[in-house]
């Protein structure tokens, strides 16, 4: 097999604070271990995002970039564009925020967001969400078991109707604290608050992200990087539930 | 927290704060500071204020080096001032006011503050303080589950020196967030400490537009940009107005050098001899425990701490030839509770060393290692992973809790009923 599939990293000099920019790492890697010619475009600012991607990965970040993302993402609608196409896209925290109608911005007024995902995001007045966050994807996502994760963010995001969310929060705060859902599920989009980085921290997730795009994902081969990847994700529910 | 308290009582309260200190270093749980601090802080709330009464300070912060730069002026300045210092690295308000406490300042002109101080404390622990002197070393991404973001941070400091225009401001001018900082000051001598982390630096802090770096220079397109240099640090020399310093530090590391003008900066504006400051900066070999070797079953071990992904980008200079690498992480709540930063650190500058993973979170390490494909073993027990290296020389990294955890094994802490209570101790101090 020689299929080879774009990876592009949206943004990552302006929405890549939280170790984000990890999830494009694991994905390629793991695309690249099931014999995939990986293409890696880091679409920074100097760059025009394409239209021409196969999977789209987005990450989180300070309020004023996350506002110039979101202009930026708005000139000529390439996500849009491109999941339309075919793409899958994975927007994480602050990356998640601007994809809904609309979230705030640094001038705390809210501001209109791409609209991919039937959600808006407003600042939340108490306490920051920050912690481990225990997500149940429930059967949405087949054969991924619980997903695992590290909130650290002060929006509350509401889903409006129609919306289905990336599953049901078991712990930690999510989206918002009444709902106890985290992120969004819209077809071949995937958002959510969890950091980890997030593929990191649950590659069945990843892999199931890259079969959206590519089909079925055959087990991987590198049993020392699974092993490490299991004891990681064992070690981290463990942790939260003894906790 | 007006309350004004007889000056008996505000005896009592130092006394109290040092009786704890005492106790807390005895048990080896801490520096003993933080607590002390605290209680102080709780006994006299006026503490900070009042013990530092006629004593001009300089206050040192920034994301990384804060510790390092300030060990360095208070050796540079020991020999001008009577200093007053919080070396051991409690940089809030309860350390700092817990430092003065314990320096016991006298009104005669001779004593100076030196501090290093957590930036989110800067501006509240500035106003408290005769404040003469802020050094801004540099700003990145670190502890985002407690400290607040880079930016907001950056424009909180320049609302600080705004309201104090009479402190004066020595400040890196490679990074453009300590840029946008120090312009609120009327007063500043800027030193090119450089910026080798540009991510968190990439969006201009005045309008989000892109900042073009090019070498020794960085501009937006809004006007923003790189002031020039008063000091110039270039490889070991130092140029500061016609003076050139060759600086020869025992610390190991470029990023020390840059260290030491920013410490020539502040030695510049209170009238020291700069060449003098100089020497005595070259004699620092370690500072709380960082830098040295140390011998750990016939490996000669160099201790080094770090903790985000700028910090890492010197820690690799600094490892330089050891062919064996040990690498512990925690996650406590010193350390930041989310070690998602891993993914930031270019762990693939490690390859061709032989590398350990260990501390509480050696399993986020690991998986990163093997996307960085580092081939490595996994011993979450630092010490155990130290006697395990097949080389003599060997590169210790920690991050905060994981460098001080291994630094007081190795301190002779064998006995585990000692042992027992520090872990006990921790756990209450967080
Ligand atoms: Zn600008």
């Amino acid at each position: 097999m020689n299929e080879s599939v774009r990876v592009i990293s949206v943004l990552p000099d302006l929405l890549g604070t939280y170790g984000d920019s990890g999830n494009a790492v694991v994905a390629c890697r793991r695309l690249a271990l099931r014999g995939y010619r990986v293409e890696l475009v880091i679409a920074d600012l100097k760059t025009r995002i394409p239209f021409d991607g196969d999977f789209y990965l987005i990450g989180g970040g300070e309020d004023a970039p996350q506002a110039k993302a979101a202009e930026l993402l708005a000139v000529d609608a390439p996500v849009e564009r491109a999941i339309d196409g075919g793409a899958a896209l994975l927007a994480v925290c602050a990356g998640f925020q601007i994809l809904g109608t609309s979230f705030i911005g640094p001038d705390l007024k809210p501001r209109a967001g791409i609209g991919l995902f039937p959600c808006k995001t407003h600042r939340f007045d108490g306490p920051r969400s920050v912690g481990e966050l225990i997500v149940d994807p429930g059967r949405d996502i087949p054969g991924v078991p619980l997903l695992s994760g590290y909130e650290n963010h002060q929006g509350v995001t509401e889903l409006l109707d129609g919306a289905n969310p990336l599953g049901t929060v078991l712990v930690g705060k999510g989206n918002n604290f009444e709902a106890k859902v985290d992120g969004a599920l819209e077809g071949r989009a995937i958002g959510t608050y969890m950091h980890g980085p997030v593929f990191a921290r649950n590659p069945k997730l990843c892999d199931h992200f890259l079969s959206m795009v590519v089909g079925t994902m055959s087990p991987l081969e590198d049993v020392s990087l699974e092993n490490a990847h299991k004891k990681l994700y064992d070690e981290r529910i463990k942790e939260v539930y003894k906790g | 927290m007006k309350r004004v308290i007889p000056e008996a009582n505000a005896k009592i309260a130092v006394a109290i704060s040092r009786i704890v200190s005492q106790f807390v270093r005895r048990l080896g749980v801490g520096e003993g500071a933080t607590l002390p601090g605290r209680i102080l802080l709780r006994l006299y709330p006026q503490a900070m204020v009042e013990l530092s009464r006629y004593l001009p300070v300089v206050l040192i912060s920034g994301t990384n080096a804060k510790t390092t730069t300030t060990a360095l002026a208070k050796e540079a300045l020991s020999g001008s001032f009577e200093v007053v210092s919080n070396v051991t690295g409690a940089n809030m308000e309860g350390g700092v006011a817990f430092a003065l406490a314990e320096g016991g300042v006298r009104p005669d002109g001779r004593s100076l503050g030196i501090f290093e101080v957590d930036e989110a404390y800067l501006p509240i622990i500035g106003s408290q303080l005769e404040t003469k002197v802020v050094a801004l070393l540099n700003l990145s991404r670190d502890q985002l589950d407690r400290v607040s973001e880079t930016r907001m941070t950056s424009g909180k400091w320049k609302a600080f020196l705004k309201e104090y225009p009479h402190v004066k401001v020595v400040a890196n001018c490679d990074d453009p967030l300590i840029v946008f900082a120090a312009e609120g000051s009327a007063s500043v001598l800027w030193v090119s400490a450089g910026l080798n982390f540009v991510l968190d630096a990439r969006s201009c802090p005045v309008c989000g537009e892109e900042i073009e770096f090019a070498t020794g220079q960085w501009r937006c397109s809004c006007g923003f940009k790189r002031p020039q240099a008063d000091i110039e640090v270039n490889g070991k020399m130092i140029a500061i107005r016609d003076n050139k310093i060759e600086m020869e530090l025992a610390l190991p590391g470029r990023c020390n050098v840059a260290n030491s003008a920013i410490v020539l900066g502040i030695c510049d504006l209170l009238g020291v001899d700069l060449i003098s400051a100089a020497r005595r900066m070259s004699y620092v070999s370690e500072v709380a425990g960082r830098y040295r070797r140390v011998a750990v079953n016939g490996h000669q071990v160099r201790m080094l701490l770090s903790k985000n992904p700028a910090g890492w980008l010197e820690v690799f200079d600094m490892v330089g030839e050891d062919p064996s690498v040990v690498v512990a992480i925690n996650a406590q709540v010193a350390d930041g509770r989310d070690p998602s930063w891993l993914w930031d650190v270019p762990f693939e500058l490690l390859r061709g060393k032989e590398v350990f993973a260990s501390g509480e979170r050696a399993y986020d390490l690991s998986v990163r290692l093997h996307y960085a494909d580092i081939p490595h073993v996994v011993l979450k027990d630092s010490l155990d992973a130290l006697r395990s290296c097949s080389n003599r020389d060997v590169s210790f990294v920690g991050n905060y809790t994981s460098f001080q955890e291994l630094r007081k094994r190795l301190s002779g802490g064998g006995n585990p009923l000692i042992n027992g209570i520090r872990k006990l101790g921790n756990r209450v101090l967080k």
